[in-house]
């Protein structure tokens, strides 16, 4: 089963990157996210060059004190995670969206689902392929990040606990991109699907005015942001990890039950 | 020696379409066994269900005693499957390929490079073998899906058109290769070319609109008139019925 699945992973592999869309998707993801970055480390240090010299007197800030709501938090690490999240969110359904469309479109998944191979071992190789891709991404955009908090002491576990929550979120991104991909032959549908889900689950704050607090208050718990915001205060914990696991296992069945459900169809 | 077939009342419906209709027959070891037929016939739903990608809506496919519906990795293992229109991964080489599939058929790591250089030299794929999959032509990509089907030395063997879009050598030489399987492979063929089941098949089934017509045998029809009249009498029913 071992030289099978990794076959199959090495395949998947193969197939992601001779496309020039995971070469496209990286650059663009990594060039946006450090160009973003600096841009907020810049804001940031201007911020405290300002407070610093005095510039700012009177009123509520005392000259030459940094206050504190300027501070590495609230103008390098927040923005910064919700830059990810939302750039993870553009572009990772045109890595998704072929995945499985494609496969079934091709009609190869008639040649792979006819050599013994559980429908479970296709889908384990296509997602596990797709998170290490999205660990990639994120890793690769971290390299200025982490030089810069390194070289700054800006506090590295703040960056580190949140790109462990952008990485939970971009996998989970991913498990439901896949999962659209597995239920059509097209890979625009899947896009467009994959673009859906995860927007309209991202904040329920668009359906306050029509819900009752206490419900309210429970769909926020599913909402995506509440769960990638706190690893970007520097806090991880075991609830979020579920959360995102549970999104991926969702995915992941998903992908599983469509191929399935195509034999039975 | 090759697998015993037996298909039990095999159907298929697609809502309200039947598509395949009580479909009830034998194929002894070693046999080479035509499926003939129509457009819309039910031969490749047939072969689908026997190779255990789709599931029949009634009805059982057996090989060698294994049944189709309750234990379908137990039937693939046996298999080797050659789908129409060469369904291949194009960003591959043909040795990455060949190597992948045989992987997935199960060949054990230690004898996986021998078993891809016998199926290289005998489908010969020697001049290609380091070429992309997506830039050969339809007889190499035909030669390539057969090898991946054989890799793994299968008793059963399926091959869904396998002259589609080949010169008339490339024809002959295949045809040539399924005689060869003969006796070795159970070989079950589906084909539109009836010269190609008279010349390779020891037995021919007709299929019309999923139901089974006839099963003729390669002295039927060299004694009762030729497949083509068969199969000719058959449209022409077909037809006048529509």
């Amino acid at each position: 089963m071992t030289q099978r699945l990794w076959a199959l992973f090495r395949k998947e592999l193969r197939t992601l990157f001779a496309s020039p869309i995971a070469y496209i998707v990286l650059t663009v993801f990594v060039a946006l996210s450090g160009v973003y970055f600096f841009q907020h480390l810049l804001n940031y240090n201007r911020l405290l060059f300002v407070f610093q010299s005095g510039a700012i007197s009177g009123g509520s800030f005392d000259a030459g004190t940094i206050p504190l709501q300027v501070n590495s938090l609230n103008d390098l690490f927040i923005p910064t995670s919700n830059d990810l999240s939302l750039f993870l969110l553009a572009v990772l359904p045109l890595v998704t969206m072929r995945v499985f469309a494609e496969e079934r479109a091709q009609g190869t998944d008639e040649l792979l689902l006819t050599t013994s191979l559980r429908p479970w071992e296709v889908a384990m190789a296509k997602h596990v392929t797709t998170y290490l891709f999205v660990l990639l991404m994120l890793a690769v955009s971290a390299i200025y990040p982490a030089a810069v908090v390194i070289k700054s002491h800006l506090g590295m576990e703040h960056l580190l606990a949140l790109y462990v929550g952008q990485l939970g979120y971009g996998m989970a991104v991913a498990a439901i991109g896949l999962a659209c991909s597995s239920l059509t032959q097209s890979q625009i549908v899947a896009a467009v699907l994959a673009y859906a889900i995860p927007f309209l689950i991202i904040d329920f704050t668009w359906l306050h005015p029509v819900l009752s607090q206490g419900v309210a208050q429970v769909l926020d718990e599913f909402a995506l942001q509440s769960h990638f915001d706190s690893f970007a205060r520097g806090v991880i914990e075991l609830r979020r990890g579920l959360y995102f696991g549970g999104i991926i296992a969702l995915g992941f069945t998903v992908s599983v039950g469509s191929m399935e459900f195509a034999r039975a169809r | 020696m090759g697998a015993k077939i037996e298909a039990k009342a095999v159907s298929k419906r697609f809502g309200e379409h039947v598509a395949l209709a009580e479909l009830s027959l034998e194929i002894d070891q070693g046999e080479i066994f035509g499926i003939i037929g129509p457009n819309g016939a039910g031969k490749t739903t047939f072969l689908r269900i026997l190779t255990g990608y789709w599931l029949p809506s009634s009805g059982d496919v057996y090989v060698d005693g294994h049944s189709v519906v309750k234990n379908r990795f137990a039937v693939q293992k046996q298999l080797g499957y050659v789908c129409e229109q060469p369904k291949l991964y194009d960003d591959h080489g043909v040795r990455t390929f060949l190597h992948m599939m045989g992987a997935l058929r199960g060949i054990k790591r230690a004898d996986l490079d021998a078993a891809v250089e016998r199926a290289i030299e005998r489908f010969g794929l020697g001049e290609v073998q380091r070429r992309r999959i997506g830039v050969l032509s339809k007889g190499f990509r035909q030669r390539v899906s057969l090898a991946q089907a054989m890799i793994h030395d299968p008793p059963l063997i399926v091959i869904d058109e396998p002259t589609v879009g080949l010169d008339p050598r490339q024809q002959i030489e295949l045809r040539r290769l399924i005689q060869a399987l003969g006796g070795h492979h159970t070989v079950l063929l589906c084909t539109h070319q009836l010269r190609e089941a008279e010349v390779c098949c020891d037995r021919v089934a007709l299929l019309d609109r999923g139901h089974l017509v006839q099963i003729a045998t390669a002295q039927e029809m060299e004694a009762g008139g030729s497949l083509e009249a068969l199969f000719l009498d058959l449209t022409q029913r077909s037809e006048g019925q529509g």
